[in-house]
Formats: structure tokens, C-alpha cells, sequence
């Protein structure tokens, strides 16, 4: 694409494009350039920055950049720069949008280009196709050309559904985890497809990149398979909420036990904690983290919102007579010889 | 620190067991294989429902040319059961045919339909194996033995009987 615009870029467009840089001088402030500079952006996405709505996402002008960049004779002060900028911003790097229509997008690319280079004018015009382009990422899903095939390919042979969870054989086929787990158990362990003997099915993991493909590809079969298992299973919600429960209860002790520790300024850890606190801490750190972490779980755990409009030292207050009462709990335990490994 | 993790695995209680062969996952199976047969048949064949009810078929297959069955149009019940596509579906032949694999009460001795059934089958796939079948006998496992003979020994005299009995039952 750059060697046919180099191609195509004839001498008749340098004045043209110096005037460009000169209404860029007189609207743009110099220092709002140089931070422009910083951030990576050139004349012309600067121009458009000027000119477009500060709604328009930052992708767009990347989008539109880069083509333009391209086409320009490279002055090497300007380059230097782009280069060192994008080096020292690489967050600043717009997010890879996964673009499975490539080559629609491309075509519209290439219109847009062309507007651009026949008039000047074309800021409007170049809206209007950013805004196209994002209407066609939008829908990407849908408008990969060869989606029946996908679709054949990436269903169940056992179902006959997109594979949901698609779980891989040694033998490299894909079935859905819970179809091929019950052809394992009312056919025999055998692949499905070419009957070769296939091992443990328990152990049989998501193929993720399949799986994450798939969801892409078909979300909306993707989602009403899930609502269809939602609506299946009621007892799975009441069962999420009692195991949440008990591991508020838990998370709720191991604070305890945390906070219990502090006072005798012990560093080593002893349990799960581990990961709230792998830079050993000070007493007053553990302790406001353990206080912390305590009001939230009340917080979830027993609804009090209103918690947040009392003043906050007695709430702080209360959960702390909370906690010693816990702590005392969890010292008898460790008395009592549960974790002999803590230095006392 | 231990007792943590064992307590949440047990507060998630023993998964459920549900069952993907529940009659719905049969049901859409068949459905979708309806409509799949619907979208591209294979050549000379025909399958569908017989009323209402998705689990019994009707099913046509005409003689492949070449075969003493040529032209001959025979009809076939499907019987899907529950647990469907992790069992095979019966298939009998409503029509006599003089076939070394196919009894008398019509009960066709394929081996995809016993045992080597896979649920990665497809009842056109199985319509096709009985297609294969009618052009190529298996005389090594026969049901009906005296066919098999005949087959191995006299392939004319056999092939002329059966296309006698084609003439007689399947026009």
C-alpha cells in the first residue's frame, strides 16, 4: 500500500499540503503541539483533533494517521520524534482490536485515502468514514464472509451445536466438554470421530483459544446456550451464594488471624494471606489492611450500607471490637498448636 | 490454611450431575439433523418424520444403479431412542429385499448400528452406509446365511433372485 501511494503522490501536492501545515501553525498553539508531539500524534491528527468533537475516539485518528503518515516524504526531524514519542508512550498504543473482515476494511481504507488526497476539504469526509469503520468493527462477527463454514466447522459433531467449551481429543478433535464426556461414558473412551482410544476424559481441559475463537465468531448462539444452562440449573444461585458466604466467613477469620499477628509484629505468614502480603509489612499497615479489608466484608456480607453515612471511626471502632474478639479465637487456636511454625 | 480451601470446596456441595442426554438434547439433535437432511439429501434418498413425532422416521432409499436392486424403492422406519446420538437408531426395512445382511423380519445387520455406532454418526451417514451396502454385501456376516452362499458360489443365480424379488416387492 505505501509503495503504490509513493507512487501516487505527485509533486502538484506539496503546496497543497504546505498551506495544510501553515493553518495547523495559526490554530494550534505551540504548546499544545509539543504536547501533541509527546502523546505521538503528527500534523494531521492534530488538524483533525482540532476539528472533530473531543468524542471521537482516539483509535479513529490513529486509524487515519497512519495511512497519511505513509504517504508523506518523511522529514527525518519528524520521524525522529514520531519514533521517540510512540518509544516513551507505549501505553498510549491504541488497543488491537481483533478484525476478522481485514480486507473490507482495508477497501474502505483505501476510498478514504483517495478522498483525502482529492480534496481538501475532507475533513467531514474523513468523519464520515471513521464512522464507518467503526460500524464495520462493531459488527465484525457477523460479517466474516465464510461464516457458515466457521460454523460447520466449529460445531459438535455429537450435538451438532457450535462447540460450547470445546474440548480437544489427543487425537485433535473438538467436541463440546460435556458431549464428549457423556460419549465417553455411554460409548466407550474412544474418540467419536476415528475411534481412536482416548485416556482420562476427566482430566480434559477448554481448549481456550478455541473456545475464546468460537465465542467471537457466534456470540449470540454462545448466549443463549448460557441462559438455556441458566435456566436449567436454579439451584446453582442459591449454591454460589452460600459458598460466597462461607468465604466471606473465611476471608473473615484469616483477617482475624492477621490482625492478631500484628501486635507481636510477626512477618512471617502463615497461611493464604501470603498474597495480601508479600512485602513484609509494619504493624500499622497490617492492621489498616486487615481493618479494611474487614469493613468490606461487612459491608457485603450484611448489607450495611448505611454504615457509610455514619461517621467513620465507629464503624471503624466496632469492627475493630469485632476482630479482637476473632483474633482471641484464632490465638487459642494457634495455642493450641495449629501453627506451630509462627514466632511467638 | 488448609482448612480454608477444603471448607469452600465443600461449600460448593457435589456438582450436579446433568445429564446432556436429557430427551430435549435428543430432541434438538434430531432437529437439527432434520433440517441438515432437508438442506442437502443424499442422491436417491429421502427421510423425515413420520407424523408428529421426531423419534420415528419414515425413510425411502431407491437401488443404486448397477445393483440387482436398481429401481427398486425400499422403505425403512428409523427408531431414535432416548439417549440418542450415544445410541444408535434402529433401522428396519419395511420392504423385503433379498440381502444376505437384511433378515426377513427386515432388521439390517450393519455394524455402525451395533457396536462401531459412533454419536459422530449422522442418520444420513447411516442412510448412506445401507446405501453402500445394497451395491457391496458383507456375505462374511451374514444374518440370513443361505444368501451368503448363494453369493459366494452362484453370484448370478443371487443376483437374479434378487432382482426378482425387487420387481416382485419394491415397485
Amino acid at each position: 500500500m505505501a509503495a503504490r501511494e509513493d507512487h501516487e503522490t505527485p509533486l502538484e501536492k506539496l503546496p497543497r499540503r504546505l498551506e495544510e501545515e501553515m493553518k495547523d501553525e495559526s490554530m494550534l498553539s505551540p504548546g499544545f503541539r509539543s504536547a501533541a508531539a509527546l502523546a505521538g500524534w503528527d500534523e494531521e491528527a492534530l488538524l483533525l483533533a482540532s476539528l472533530i468533537v473531543e468524542d471521537t475516539p482516539v483509535r479513529e485518528s490513529r486509524h487515519k494517521k497512519r495511512p497519511g503518515l505513509l504517504s508523506k516524504t518523511p522529514s527525518s526531524t519528524h520521524s525522529i520524534r514520531k519514533r521517540r514519542s510512540q518509544r516513551q508512550s507505549p501505553g498510549s498504543m491504541p488497543a488491537v482490536v481483533l478484525c476478522l473482515d481485514d480486507e473490507e476494511k482495508g477497501d474502505q481504507e483505501d476510498v478514504g485515502e483517495k478522498r483525502r488526497e482529492e480534496g481538501d476539504d475532507g475533513v467531514n469526509e474523513k468523519e464520515k468514514n471513521g464512522e464507518e469503520g467503526v460500524s464495520v468493527e462493531k459488527d465484525s462477527g457477523n460479517g466474516v464472509p465464510c461464516i457458515d463454514r466457521l460454523r460447520e466447522e466449529l460445531s459438535c459433531a455429537i450435538c451438532l451445536e457450535v462447540c460450547f467449551e470445546p474440548s480437544t481429543t489427543p487425537c485433535g478433535h473438538s467436541f463440546c466438554m460435556k458431549c464428549l464426556k457423556s460419549s465417553a461414558s455411554k460409548c466407550g473412551k474412544k474418540c467419536p470421530k476415528c475411534r481412536q482410544l482416548i485416556s482420562n476424559v476427566r482430566s480434559y481441559t477448554v481448549n481456550t483459544v478455541l473456545w475464546n475463537t468460537i465465542q467471537l465468531l457466534f456470540p449470540k448462539d454462545i448466549e443463549v446456550r448460557k441462559k438455556a444452562i441458566k435456566t436449567k440449573s436454579p439451584t446453582s444461585e442459591a449454591k454460589i451464594k452460600t459458598s460466597l458466604e462461607r468465604r466471606i466467613r473465611n476471608t473473615i477469620t484469616r483477617n482475624a488471624r492477621t490482625i492478631s499477628h500484628a501486635p507481636r509484629a510477626i512477618t512471617r505468614d502463615d497461611d493464604n494471606n501470603s498474597s495480601n502480603r508479600r512485602i513484609a509489612p509494619n504493624q500499622s499497615q497490617d492492621a489498616a489492611l486487615a481493618l479494611r479489608l474487614q469493613r468490606e466484608e461487612f459491608m457485603e456480607a450484611f448489607g450495611e450500607n448505611d454504615t457509610e453515612q455514619q461517621p467513620r471511626n465507629i464503624s471503624v471502632y466496632a469492627a475493630r471490637n469485632n476482630l479482637r474478639a476473632m483474633a482471641s479465637r484464632a490465638a487459642n487456636f494457634r495455642r493450641r498448636g495449629r501453627f506451630p511454625f509462627i514466632l511467638d | 490454611m488448609s482448612s480454608s480451601s477444603t471448607s469452600f470446596a465443600s461449600g460448593g456441595g457435589v456438582r450436579p450431575w446433568t445429564s446432556a442426554t436429557s430427551v430435549s438434547f435428543s430432541g434438538k439433535r434430531i432437529q437439527k439433523e432434520m433440517l441438515d437432511f432437508n438442506a442437502n439429501p443424499p442422491a436417491d434418498c429421502s427421510a423425515g418424520p413420520k407424523g408428529d413425532d421426531l423419534y420415528h422416521w419414515v425413510s425411502t432409499i431407491i437401488g443404486p444403479p448397477g445393483s440387482p436392486y436398481e429401481d427398486g424403492i425400499f422403505f425403512l422406519t428409523i427408531t431414535f431412542p432416548g439417549d440418542y446420538p450415544f445410541k444408535p437408531p434402529k433401522v428396519v426395512f419395511m420392504t423385503r429385499i433379498y440381502h444376505c445382511n437384511i433378515d426377513a423380519a427386515g432388521n439390517v445387520s450393519l455394524d455402525i448400528l451395533k457396536d462401531g455406532w459412533s454419536p459422530a454418526m449422522t442418520i444420513s451417514k447411516v442412510i448412506l452406509a445401507i446405501r453402500a451396502v445394497f451395491t457391496d454385501p458383507d456375505p462374511y456376516k451374514p444374518v440370513v446365511p443361505n444368501i451368503a452362499r448363494l453369493y459366494l458360489t452362484d453370484r448370478a443365480k443371487h443376483d437374479e433372485i434378487a432382482a426378482e424379488w425387487t420387481m416382485r416387492f419394491a415397485r
